[in-house]
C-alpha cells in the first residue's frame, strides 16, 4: 500500500519534473532564437530561388533545388540536406550540453536533487526535454519549408529520383519521412550530449565538444581509409534519406539507422547513468 | 562507495549486446542444402524458370587501382575516350542499386549515388534511361530478341555470372564448397578455378540459390590475394513481383528526352555496330585469351588520366590491375586479357 502510493506520487513528480523542465526549455529565448534561425534557412533559400531571374538547372546547387520550382514542398527537403550536417547539430549540441553542465554551473542541480525524484528520474526527463527540441527543431524547418515553398512556388507534381513523378499528397509523405529520418539522426547525437554534460559544470564547455564531435565524425566518415569504420558512426546515414525518396523506397538505410541509433542511445545513456550515479554533486 | 563500480555495468553491457546480436545476425544459419555435384549445380544454374524478383546490389573492386574520382569530368572527354573513362569508372569505383523484374521482358536496375540515380527501364520493346543528375531521358524501341549489348555500364549479378558459365570449357575445373548464405538466401558455392598457370584470376566463385538457381554473387579472386579482386551480389533478394507501375516510365515533366531511331533491319544494325565497335581479334584459348583490338582513331595514350595510371613497359604502356592487363602497344592497338604482361607482351609481337 505503501509503496503504491509512493511509486504513483514519484510518477507524477517524474510527470510534473519533465513538464516543468519543458516550460523551461520552451520558455528561453535561446532555444526560440535557434528555431529562428533554423527557419531562415529554408525561408532564404525559396526567396533566393524566387528572385533569381533564371531557375537552377538539374545538378545545380544542393540536391533537388531545380525540383524547389516543380513543387514547393521540395524547399522542406532541401532545407534540410543544408541543414543536417551542421546547423542542426549544432543546435541539439547546445541543448544537450547544457543539460546536466547547465544546472551545475547555475547552481541549480543540487536543489533538483533534493527532492525524491532520484538522479535516474532527472536524466530521463532531461534527455526526453532533448528529445523533444530535437523533434521541434527539424519540425520547424520542415513546416516552414513547406510554407514558404507553397507559398512561392505553389504545390503541384514532384519528381523522385528514379524520374517517377508523385502528386502532392504522396510528397507530404515522403518529406515527412526524411524529417523523421532526420530527427531520428539526432537521437545518438542527443544521447552523446548528455553523457559530455555529465561530465563537466561548464555548460559551453559541453556543447562546444558535442559540436567537435559531430564535425570530427563526419571528417572521420570521408576517409576511405578508414572504411570498418564508417558503418559505426552516428553520422554515417545522416544525408541517406534520398534513399527514401527513391521509386519504391528503400528501408536499408532508414532502419539501419534507427538500430545505430538506438544502439548510441542506449550505450551512452548508460555511460551518462554510470557517470551521472556516482558523481559527487557539490553545486 | 565500494559498490559505485555496479553502476557502470549497463555501460559495459551494451555493447556485449550490440556485438552479440551483431554476431547473431551475421551467423543466422544457412538452412541445410541438399549435396549436389557441380554439374548439377550447372544445370540447377541453367534451367532456372523466370522469376520475378526485386533485389538491392552492391558491387565492390579491389583491383589495385586509384581511386578515380567520380563524377569529375575530363576535359574534352567524347567519344571513345569518354567511353574509356566511364567504363573505368564503373569498374573501379564502388556502388549499389537495386535491380527490379517482373513479367517477361520487365526489368528495372536502379544505380544509386548518393544524391542522384540512373535508371534502365525495359518493358517489352520499350527502352528508357533516365539519369537524375542531368533530369535526361533516352528512350529507344529495340525488339527484345534484336537487344544485345546492356545498355548501361551496369550489370546485374545475374549477367555477370551467365557470361562466366557461358565460358566454362575444358579449361576450367568446377567444384562446389561449402553452402553460403547471400542476401538472407542458402545457396550453393560454385567455383571455377582455372586449370593453367597463365592468368591472373585465382578464382571465380559464384554463389547459386539453392531454390531457384539464380545467381546471388559473383567473385573474383586475383592470384596471391586473400580477399576478391572484385564482387557483385546482392544484399537483400524479395522473391515478390515487383508493381508493374515501375515498368510503365514516363519522363518528368522538364526532363530532356532524346529518342533513338530503331534500327531499320538487323542487317543495317550489324553494319552500324561494326563501325562503332570494331571486333576485337582473340589469340588463345579460355582464361589465356587475349583480346587486340586494332588502333582506333583516338590516341588513347595522350589521354592525361589514362597516362598517369599506366607506366612505360616494353613496346608500350602496361594499364596493370590485380585482375587485369591493358597493353597500350606502341603502334596503338590494344591489348587486353586477364594474363601476365609477358603473355600480352608476346601476343603483340606475333
Amino acid at each position: 500500500m505503501h509503496a503504491d502510493a509512493d511509486t504513483a506520487s514519484a510518477r507524477t513528480h517524474g510527470g510534473a519534473l519533465l513538464a516543468s523542465e519543458l516550460r523551461v526549455l520552451f520558455r528561453r529565448w535561446r532555444t526560440w532564437a535557434m528555431l529562428a534561425a533554423l527557419a531562415s534557412i529554408p525561408v532564404l533559400m525559396a526567396v533566393v530561388v524566387r528572385l533569381s531571374s533564371e531557375p537552377p538547372g538539374p545538378g545545380e546547387g544542393p540536391p533537388f533545388l531545380d525540383q524547389v520550382t516543380n513543387n514547393g514542398m521540395f524547399v522542406a527537403v532541401t532545407a534540410l540536406v543544408l541543414t543536417t550536417p551542421l546547423f542542426l547539430p549544432l543546435t541539439v549540441a547546445v541543448v544537450s550540453g547544457d543539460t546536466i553542465a547547465g544546472e551545475a554551473s547555475l547552481g541549480t542541480l543540487r536543489y533538483l536533487l533534493v527532492a525524491p525524484a532520484g538522479r535516474v528520474r532527472l536524466l530521463l526527463v532531461k534527455y526526453v526535454s532533448t528529445v523533444a527540441f530535437c523533434v521541434a527543431a527539424s519540425g520547424t524547418v520542415l513546416l516552414t519549408g513547406w510554407l514558404i515553398g507553397a507559398a512561392l512556388f505553389g504545390t503541384g507534381e514532384a519528381t523522385l529520383l528514379s524520374g517517377d513523378t508523385i502528386g502532392v499528397g504522396d510528397a507530404v509523405v515522403r518529406s515527412l519521412l526524411v524529417g523523421a529520418h532526420v530527427t531520428i539522426c539526432m537521437l545518438g547525437l542527443a544521447a552523446v550530449g548528455l553523457f559530455i554534460s555529465t561530465l563537466t559544470d561548464a555548460g559551453v564547455g559541453a556543447m562546444a565538444a558535442v559540436a567537435v564531435l559531430t564535425i570530427v565524425a563526419q571528417v572521420l566518415g570521408q576517409l576511405d581509409q578508414l572504411a570498418w569504420l564508417h558503418p559505426w558512426l552516428f553520422t554515417h546515414h545522416w544525408l541517406a534519406f534520398a534513399d527514401l525518396l527513391r521509386e519504391p523506397i528503400v528501408w536499408t538505410s532508414f532502419t539501419e539507422n534507427a538500430l545505430l541509433q538506438a544502439a548510441y542511445v542506449a550505450f551512452f545513456g548508460a555511460l551518462a547513468y554510470g557517470r551521472f550515479s556516482t558523481k559527487d554533486v557539490l553545486s | 562507495m565500494a559498490r559505485t563500480w555496479s553502476r557502470w555495468l549497463p555501460a559495459a553491457a551494451v555493447p556485449l549486446v550490440v556485438a552479440g546480436s551483431v554476431a547473431f545476425a551475421a551467423q543466422a544459419g544457412a538452412d541445410e542444402l541438399p549435396e549436389r555435384t557441380p554439374e548439377d549445380v550447372l544445370t540447377l544454374l541453367a534451367d532456372r524458370d523466370h522469376q520475378p524478383y526485386s533485389g538491392e546490389f552492391e558491387q565492390t573492386s579491389d583491383l589495385g587501382l586509384p581511386q578515380l574520382p567520380g563524377g569529375v569530368d575530363l576535359p574534352d572527354a567524347d567519344g571513345d575516350a569518354a567511353a574509356v573513362t566511364a567504363a573505368l569508372e564503373a569498374l573501379t569505383s564502388d556502388h549499389g542499386g537495386r535491380v527490379l523484374v517482373g513479367e517477361q521482358d520487365q526489368a528495372r536496375v536502379q544505380v544509386f549515388e548518393s544524391f542522384g540515380e540512373r535508371d534502365v527501364i525495359v518493358n517489352g520493346d520499350e527502352v528508357w534511361v533516365y539519369d537524375s543528375d542531368e533530369n535526361a531521358a533516352t528512350h529507344a524501341t529495340v525488339p527484345a530478341d534484336a537487344r544485345t549489348a546492356p545498355l548501361d555500364q551496369q550489370l546485374t549479378p545475374d549477367e555477370v555470372a551467365d557470361r562466366f558459365i557461358e565460358a566454362v570449357g575444358p579449361s576450367t575445373e568446377l567444384s562446389v564448397r561449402e553452402d553460403v548464405e547471400v542476401a538472407g538466401r542458402a545457396a550453393y558455392d560454385l567455383v571455377l578455378t582455372p586449370r593453367t598457370d597463365a592468368t591472373l584470376v585465382a578464382e571465380v566463385a559464384i554463389a547459386v540459390d539453392g531454390e531457384t538457381g539464380q545467381p546471388l554473387r559473383v567473385s573474383v579472386t586475383a592470384r596471391g590475394e586473400h580477399a576478391p579482386a572484385f564482387q557483385l551480389g546482392y544484399t537483400s533478394l524479395d522473391l515478390a513481383a515487383p508493381d508493374a507501375d515501375l515498368f510503365e516510365f514516363t519522363p518528368p515533366a522538364g526532363a530532356e528526352v532524346e529518342e533513338i531511331a530503331p534500327p531499320a533491319q538487323d542487317q543495317g544494325r550489324d553494319d552500324a555496330e561494326q563501325v562503332e565497335h570494331p571486333e576485337p581479334t582473340v589469340v588463345g584459348t579460355g582464361w589465356e585469351s587475349v583480346a587486340i583490338l586494332d588502333a582506333g582513331t583516338t590516341d588513347i595514350g595522350a589521354e592525361p588520366l589514362l597516362a598517369q595510371l599506366t607506366t612505360a613497359v616494353d613496346g608500350g604502356r602496361l594499364l596493370g590491375t590485380d585482375l587485369v592487363n591493358v597493353l597500350i602497344a606502341d603502334d596503338g592497338r590494344v591489348l587486353v586479357g586477364a594474363v601476365p604482361l609477358e603473355r600480352l607482351q608476346a601476343a603483340a609481337a606475333e
